[in-house]
């Protein structure tokens, strides 16, 4: 990694463990039940964005077929605990199935380029779900139950969503500035350009699929253990699918930060905007994504950075591009460059 | 080796050996199956009948990121730059994923600067890949190639759209590279490029090995003469 220069430069660094330590000190300030439950989801989800971010964002696979691992991750967890075993072992045998489900998903549809891929996970997705209504052992539609015989912590439940949304972020970027980022990188550009450096684009994606699986697989477990009832039509949606690919697509593709973000967003909107207006929340979500896809296909990210940007340029700042640039961008998203 | 598409032969029964450490060009018309060549060797299209060996090895049909790790790569006459990375990220992943397989990124940086500078992009290493010229991309393309270390290197019209002095600084490049122990194959329409450059040369016409040899023996070479230039004297407006 490289040294931070400059006061930006360090307040990035800094900036992720404030907020960690913020976190994991809030239970202290003796915050709502409410709260605590609304960051939870968020963490969640925020996990879910991050490891959707690797695949679609970094390597540029858009997959519709992430339910599929989230579901996963929750009945493993689930029936890991029935067998008696402690959550955090189910957690770990959700990643670890959702993992090995996706090399079996990779293997086939990773041999498809642009809309063919998309339309095959699509199709991944719908047909676990029937699969999953179908089958005894989980109860098949009418859901799975999760007893546990200590009692109810939602503190417990905030620390665990909290960590794996840490572990999200620290996989994230440690991807981001290897090699293996690199390579994605190249890949979701031109990947018969990257096969011509020596990248295997096959296998790279099946890589990057488990470990964004894995990420997944890990938060439907923790969703489905405060949940304790969930059923297929729920984790195995195809809407939990879109859910989970819109997060980063609202907070800024491709960015670590920005598919926190949309984490964030997604989790808030959620939880909050379903209270207030029970029949409108989609639509305002639906309404929130389309501005964002139009005008700033960066995301909410991109925005801020150019709204940080043109504020340093009010201020005088030389080093900083025009106001044209600031405001239209350029080469904002491959494919789209002014 | 024979490729066809479809009924059309792209390639008959051509067959040829590269020695080491040389550098060979390939000419021809439009259409006389060059770059077909450089495909089947790099394994983008299989033969229709025929083989591919390096060093002595069957490669046929082998994907373009494995040979890359035998020490075989090229460039593409059309280059295609990761444009949204910088010029040095594009070489540093070359260098990741080359023969060589460097691992620390530190490191793989410093291979990447000093392919740079052999090609004279060190200057632009922190500028995006499409915010440089064509002539800097196509030396992009050649150090991108030249940063995974390859023993064979295959260069397709590298010096196509490039300004005179640009040609003839990519020209002591490649002679830089041979005494560095790569062989070369180099398919070029610039005719003064690569008789200057060729240790020797293989005229392609109509999918056929129309001759073989050094340049000066190309050059006086009658049916060469006939088939690829037509009538017009050497050196002047051929057919682009």
């Amino acid at each position: 990694m490289k040294r931070p220069s400059g006061l930006g430069g360090w307040l990035k660094v800094i900036l992720p463990w404030l907020l960690l330590a913020a976190l994991l000190l809030l239970p202290v300030a003796g915050p709502s039940d409410n709260l605590i439950r609304l960051l939870f989801i968020t963490a969640v989800w925020t996990t879910t964005s991050l490891g959707w971010n690797l695949l679609g964002g970094m390597a540029g696979q858009v997959s519709f077929g992430f339910a599929v691992f989230f579901g996963l991750g929750a009945y493993t967890t689930a029936l890991l605990m029935h067998a008696g075993h402690s959550p955090y072992f189910g957690f770990a045998g959700g990643a670890a199935i959702a993992m090995l489900a996706s090399y079996f998903i990779g293997l086939p549809t990773f041999r498809l380029r642009g809309p063919y891929f998309v339309i095959a996970t699509i199709g991944v997705t719908e047909a676990v779900r029937v699969i999953m209504n179908n089958l005894d052992v989980t109860g098949g539609a009418s859901g799975y139950r999760i007893t546990e015989d200590k009692p109810f912590s939602a503190l417990e439940h905030y620390y665990t969503a909290i960590a794996a949304a840490a572990l999200a972020v620290l996989v994230s970027t440690f991807i981001a500035n290897s090699k293996f980022g690199l390579a994605l990188r190249a890949i979701k550009q031109d990947e018969d350009a990257a096969a011509d450096l020596g990248v295997n684009p096959y296998t790279s994606k099946l890589w990057v699929h488990a470990i964004a699986a894995g990420l997944t697989g890990i938060a439907g477990g923790i969703y489905a253990r405060r949940a304790a009832f969930f059923y297929p039509g729920d984790v195995f949606a195809f809407q939990t699918g879109i859910s989970i690919l819109l997060m980063p697509v609202i907070g800024g593709i491709g960015t670590v930060w920005g598919a926190v973000l949309g984490g964030v967003i997604f989790g808030t909107v959620e939880e909050e905007l379903v209270v207030y207006f029970p029949n409108l929340h989609l639509l305002i979500y639906g309404s929130l994504l389309i501005a964002i896809i139009l005008l700033e296909p960066d995301g909410l990210l991109g925005l801020l950075r150019r709204l940080f940007r043109l504020l340093r340029r009010k201020r005088g700042d030389p080093s900083s591009p025009d106001v044209d640039q600031v405001l239209w961008g350029r080469g904002r998203v491959e494919g789209r460059e002014l | 080796m024979t490729k066809y598409f479809g009924g059309v032969a792209a390639l008959k029964d051509v067959s040829f050996d590269i020695p080491a450490k040389q550098i060979c060009g390939f000419i021809g018309p439009n259409g006389a199956g060059k770059t077909t060549l450089f495909s089947l060797i790099t394994g983008a299209i299989r033969p229709s009948a025929g083989k591919v060996q390096f060093h002595g090895k069957d490669v046929t049909g082998m994907d373009a990121a494995s040979l890359v790790k035998k020490g075989v790569a090229r460039t593409h006459q059309i280059v295609r730059p990761f444009k949204a990375m910088t010029v040095l990220e594009n070489v540093q992943l070359a260098v990741h994923y080359g023969r060589r397989a460097v691992a620390r990124t530190h490191i793989a940086r410093d291979h990447a600067m000093e392919t740079l500078k052999l090609v004279g992009l060190d200057r632009k290493a922190n500028t995006l890949a499409s915010a440089i010229s064509l002539g800097e991309q196509k030396r992009l393309e050649v150090a991108r190639a030249l940063a995974t270390v390859p023993e064979l290197l295959l260069l397709d019209e590298i010096c196509g759209g490039l300004t005179g002095s640009e040609t003839h600084a990519m020209m002591e490049l490649l002679h830089r590279v041979r005494e560095g122990g790569t062989t070369i194959m180099y398919v070029e329409h610039d005719m003064k490029a690569i008789m200057a450059v060729c240790d020797r040369i293989t005229v392609l016409n109509f999918g056929q090995k129309l001759a073989e040899g050094k340049p000066e023996d190309i050059q006086n070479d009658k049916s060469v003469i006939e088939a690829y230039l037509g009538k017009s004297d050497f050196g002047g407006k051929k057919r682009a």
